[in-house]
C-alpha cells in the first residue's frame, strides 16, 4: 500500500480535491479524498499536483521504432491494400529503451493504443497497452485487439495508386476495397453459421477474413484514418451499410463537418498537431478545430500520432488548444478520460475513481504549463518512473 | 414563403411570362403567372425586370471528384488500375467543401443540379450520381439521385490506359469483348440469384461487381456511355440491345454522322464538351453545328462541359455557341434544363418553372444567355445560396 498527497489532486471527473489523498492497494485506487487517513507506517509521496495518467488514443511508438530505420520500420504492411490479419502487437519493441515508449512513460502517459499505419485500406489490429517498461509487449496489454486500422484519402492513393499502379488509384478505389472485404467476410460469416452443424460444408478457416469478423460483429471499431471531411463522409457512409463502428481518426478538417459527426455520434481522435502540414489534405490543420468540434458537441480526444519521443508533447498540443479557445477541463478530458473511453479502457483508466487502475502523473504545477515537469509516474500502483 | 416579383420568366416549358411572379415556399415553386396572389406572410423580392429562368442542369461533369488545383492527391475520377471497376462510386470520390473550385463555379453560375460521373478510363468505370450543388458539409446531403447511370466508355481512352500496357482492351474489339462478358456474367449472376431465391444454399456468394451491374440490366438505370466516334456509339448501341439495357450517348461528338440513327433508337446525346480544344483524334469532328444537326434529327440532347472544375460555369455559353451554329433559342434552352434533368431521371423535380418543382432558380440582370450578363441571385430549393 502507498499513499500519495497532493496540494492539487485532479480527479478528471469529479472535480480538484485540494489538499487530497489517494491511496493505493493492489495496483488499484483503494480511497481518494481530503480527509483520507493513511494508515501507520504506508510511504507517503508528495506533490503539488496529482492526476491521473494520459491516455493517447493514436499513436505508433514501439512499431515505428526511434532512429533505426528499415530495420525498425513495422508499421506499415504496404505489400497490399488490405492485410486485416496483421497485427501491431507483432510489431511492437517493448524494451525499456524504446525511445518512443521510454518518452511516454517519462511524461506520464500511461495508456496507448498502438496502431499500424495508414498505407493500406485494411491497415491491421491495434492494441491499447500500458507504458511501464516491460520485458514483452504480451505483459503490457490492456486491450487487444481495440481496433481495426483503415484508411482512407492521400495514403492508401499514393501507395497504391501513384507508386504501385494498383487499385486502388482514387478515392472511390478506396471505398470500394472496403467494401469488397466487408462483403467477403459477411459472406463467409453467413456460410459458417449455416453450415455450423456441416462442418465438412464449412468454408475453409481464413485468416484475413477472421482478422474483420469482430468489426462485422461490432466486438471492435475500425479506426479510420482520415483527414478531410468528403473521406469520413465515405467512411461513414460505409460503416453505415455494413453496420459497423468506427472512430474517427486524425479529424484535420474536424470543423467542417463537426456538426455531422456529432449528429452520428462518432468519436473524433483529432491531430496530430504538432507538425507540418505534410501533404495536402492536411491542409487546413489548425488549433481552432479542437473548439470548433467541442462547440458542436463531438466527443474527441487529442492525439501526437507519434513515431518516437513526439508523444512527450501531448500535453502541449493540449495547451494549445486552450489557447485557441477550448476550455481548460475539456482539453485535459481529452488527453485522459476521453481517450480512454474511446479505445474502450475506460473502465479502467484515465481518471482518479475508487476501484481503477492506480496510474498517476505526478508534477511539479499546472499539467498545461509548459515548465511543469513531471517527477514521478505510477502505473499499476508501481513507481516506474521518478526524477 | 417569398414571392418573386416583376420578374421575366422563362418557365421553359410554358413560354416566357413577362413581369410575373414566382411564389415559392418550403422549397418548392407553389405557384407562377402574371395574376399570382401575394399571401400576407410572404417576404417579396421585387426583381424589377431580371431574368429568371429555372437552375441550370448539367447532365455530365466531374467536379469534386477531379478537384481543382490540387494535382494527384484530389484525382478521384478514374480507378483506372482495372477496366471493368462497376463496384466503384462516384459518390465516394466527391469533395463536398463550399470552396472546391468546380462545385463553387456551378452554384455561383446558377448550375443547380449536376451529374458527376467517374472518368473514361475504364469499359465499365462505376456508378454516377445527380446532386444539387447547395454547398453542404458532405456530398450525401446534396443528393437527389444515386445511382444515376453506370458509366461506360468506348474508342481512344480504354485502348490508351489498358493497351498501351498490353492489357485487354487494345482495340475496339476487345472494349466490346470485356463489355459483353461482364454483363453476361451480371445476368448469369442475377438469374441464379432470381433461381434460388428460395434455396439459399445454392445462391452465388454476393459479388459487389455484379450486383452493381443488376440495375442497368433490369433497367432501372441506364448505361451513361462515353463514345465521341459514330461507330464507336454504334458498338455501344448493339450491346445495348442485344441485353435490353439502356443508354445515354455521352459526348456525340460525331452526333451528326450518326443523328437519324440514334433519333430513330430513342437514345438521348448529351453533347459536348464544346468549349475544348480536339484532344485527340476521335475528337477532330468537334463542332457547334452538331447540335443543331442532332435536335433536327428529333434527338434529345443535353449539352455538357465535361468539367472537372470551374470551366463548368461556360455552360450558358456552350448553349449560345450552339444558337450561334444554328440552333433555335428555344431549343437551346431545353438543352441546358429541361432535357438533361429528364435524361438524368430527374425531371419531374428540376428544369422548368412549373407549380410543384423545385424552387432551383437563376437570376440574371440581362438576357440570360448574354456572356456579360451577370448571375444575381441562385435559389436551391427555396433558398438563397448566392448573391451580388
Amino acid at each position: 500500500m502507498i499513499a500519495v498527497k497532493g496540494r492539487k489532486v485532479n480527479t478528471i471527473t469529479n472535480g480538484i480535491i485540494d489538499n487530497g489523498i489517494v491511496l493505493i492497494e493492489d495496483g488499484k485506487i483503494k480511497k481518494i479524498g481530503a480527509d483520507v487517513k493513511v494508515p501507520d507506517g504506508v510511504k507517503t509521496i508528495k506533490a503539488k499536483y496529482v492526476m491521473p495518467g494520459l491516455v493517447e488514443a493514436h499513436c505508433h511508438i514501439g512499431i515505428w521504432e526511434e532512429t533505426i530505420g528499415w530495420a525498425g520500420s513495422d508499421g506499415n504492411e504496404r505489400t497490399e491494400p488490405a492485410t486485416p490479419h496483421v497485427r501491431a502487437l507483432d510489431g511492437i519493441k517493448a524494451n525499456a529503451d524504446e525511445g518512443g515508449l521510454q518518452a511516454a512513460l517519462h511524461e506520464g502517459i500511461t495508456t496507448a493504443q498502438v496502431l499500424p499505419g495508414s498505407a493500406n485500406v485494411i491497415g491491421g489490429h491495434g492494441v491499447a497497452l500500458k507504458t511501464t517498461p516491460k520485458t514483452t509487449v504480451d505483459q503490457m496489454l490492456i486491450k487487444n485487439p481495440s481496433g481495426m486500422k483503415i484508411a482512407f484519402g492521400e495514403n492508401p492513393m499514393r501507395v497504391y495508386g501513384v507508386e504501385a499502379k494498383k487499385m486502388p488509384a482514387t478515392r472511390m478505389g478506396v471505398a470500394g476495397v472496403l467494401r469488397e472485404w466487408l462483403q467477403k467476410t459477411k459472406n463467409y460469416m453467413e456460410k459458417m453459421e449455416r453450415f455450423k452443424d456441416e462442418p465438412e460444408k464449412q468454408p475453409e478457416y481464413d485468416i484475413k477474413l477472421e482478422a474483420l469478423v469482430p468489426v462485422v460483429k461490432k466486438e471492435i471499431p475500425f479506426r479510420a484514418h482520415a483527414h478531410r471531411a468528403d473521406d469520413v463522409a465515405t467512411a461513414i457512409r460505409v460503416c453505415e451499410e455494413f453496420d459497423v463502428n468506427m472512430s474517427w481518426e486524425h479529424a484535420t478538417e474536424g470543423h467542417r463537418i463537426a456538426d455531422y459527426i456529432a449528429e452520428k455520434k462518432i468519436p473524433a481522435v483529432w491531430g496530430p498537431s504538432l507538425t507540418s502540414r505534410g501533404k495536402w489534405e492536411m491542409r487546413e490543420l489548425s488549433y481552432e478545430t479542437p473548439l470548433a468540434l467541442y462547440d458542436a458537441g463531438v466527443k474527441f480526444s487529442i492525439q501526437t500520432d507519434a513515431v518516437g519521443s513526439t508523444i512527450r508533447f501531448l500535453p502541449i498540443c493540449a495547451a494549445l488548444s486552450v489557447k485557441e479557445g477550448l476550455p481548460y477541463d475539456y482539453a485535459l478530458k481529452a488527453i485522459t478520460i476521453i481517450p480512454a473511453e474511446i479505445i474502450g479502457v475506460g473502465d479502467r483508466v484515465g481518471s482518479l475513481e475508487v476501484g481503477k487502475d492506480a496510474d498517476l502523473r505526478l508534477l511539479s504545477g499546472d499539467p498545461l504549463d509548459i515548465m511543469t515537469k513531471c517527477q514521478k509516474v505510477i502505473i499499476n500502483g508501481e513507481v516506474v518512473h521518478s526524477l | 414563403m417569398i414571392a418573386l416579383t416583376n420578374g421575366n420568366i422563362n418557365t421553359i416549358t410554358n413560354g416566357v411570362i413577362k413581369r410575373g411572379t414566382i411564389l415559392i415556399d418550403k422549397g418548392k415553386i407553389i405557384d407562377v403567372g402574371q395574376n399570382v396572389k401575394i399571401p400576407k406572410n410572404a417576404e417579396e423580392i421585387n426583381l424589377r425586370g431580371k431574368w429568371v429562368t429555372p437552375g441550370l442542369v448539367e447532365a455530365h461533369c466531374h467536379i469534386g471528384i477531379w478537384e481543382e488545383a490540387i494535382g494527384w492527391a484530389g484525382r478521384d475520377g478514374n480507378e483506372a488500375t482495372d477496366p471493368i471497376t462497376p463496384q466503384v462510386r462516384a459518390l465516394d470520390g466527391i469533395k463536398a467543401n463550399a470552396d472546391e473550385g468546380g462545385l463553387t463555379a456551378a452554384y455561383e453560375n446558377g448550375i443547380t443540379t449536376v451529374q458527376i460521373l467517374p472518368g473514361s478510363a475504364n469499359v465499365i468505370g462505376g456508378t454516377g450520381v445527380v446532386i444539387k450543388t447547395a454547398p453542404k458539409n458532405t456530398v450525401d446531403e446534396m443528393l437527389i439521385l444515386n445511382p444515376s447511370g453506370m458509366k461506360a466508355a468506348f474508342g481512344e481512352n480504354p485502348m490508351s490506359v489498358y493497351g498501351k500496357n498490353k492489357v485487354l482492351p487494345a482495340t475496339r474489339m476487345g472494349e466490346a469483348g470485356i463489355m459483353r462478358e461482364w454483363l453476361y456474367k451480371a445476368k448469369t449472376y442475377m438469374e441464379k440469384k432470381e433461381q434460388f431465391k428460395d434455396k439459399p444454399e445454392k445462391l452465388p456468394e454476393k459479388d459487389l461487381k455484379l450486383e452493381a451491374l443488376i440495375p442497368v440490366l433490369k433497367g432501372e438505370i441506364p448505361m451513361r456511355v462515353h463514345a465521341h466516334r459514330a461507330d464507336d456509339v454504334a458498338i455501344a448501341i448493339r450491346i445495348c440491345e442485344e441485353f435490353g439495357v439502356n443508354m445515354s450517348w455521352e459526348h456525340a461528338t460525331e452526333g451528326h454522322r450518326i443523328a437519324k440513327y440514334i433519333a430513330e433508337k430513342g437514345i438521348p446525346a448529351v453533347w459536348g464538351p464544346g468549349l475544348n480544344w480536339r484532344t485527340k483524334w476521335e475528337t477532330r469532328e468537334r463542332t457547334f453545328e452538331t447540335v443543331k444537326n442532332l435536335v433536327d434529327a428529333g434527338v434529345k440532347v443535353a449539352l455538357q462541359t465535361d468539367a472537372d472544375n470551374g470551366k463548368i460555369g461556360f455552360l450558358p455559353i456552350s448553349a449560345a455557341l450552339a444558337i450561334r451554329d444554328g440552333l433555335s433559342e428555344e431549343e437551346a434552352w431545353k438543352t441546358i434544363t429541361i432535357n438533361p434533368a429528364e435524361i438524368l431521371g430527374v425531371g419531374d423535380r428540376v428544369g422548368s418553372i412549373e407549380k410543384g418543382k423545385d424552387a432551383d432558380l437563376r437570376i440574371t440582370k440581362g438576357d440570360p444567355l448574354d456572356p456579360r450578363s451577370q448571375v444575381r441571385m441562385v435559389f436551391i430549393d427555396g433558398e438563397l445560396v448566392f448573391s451580388r
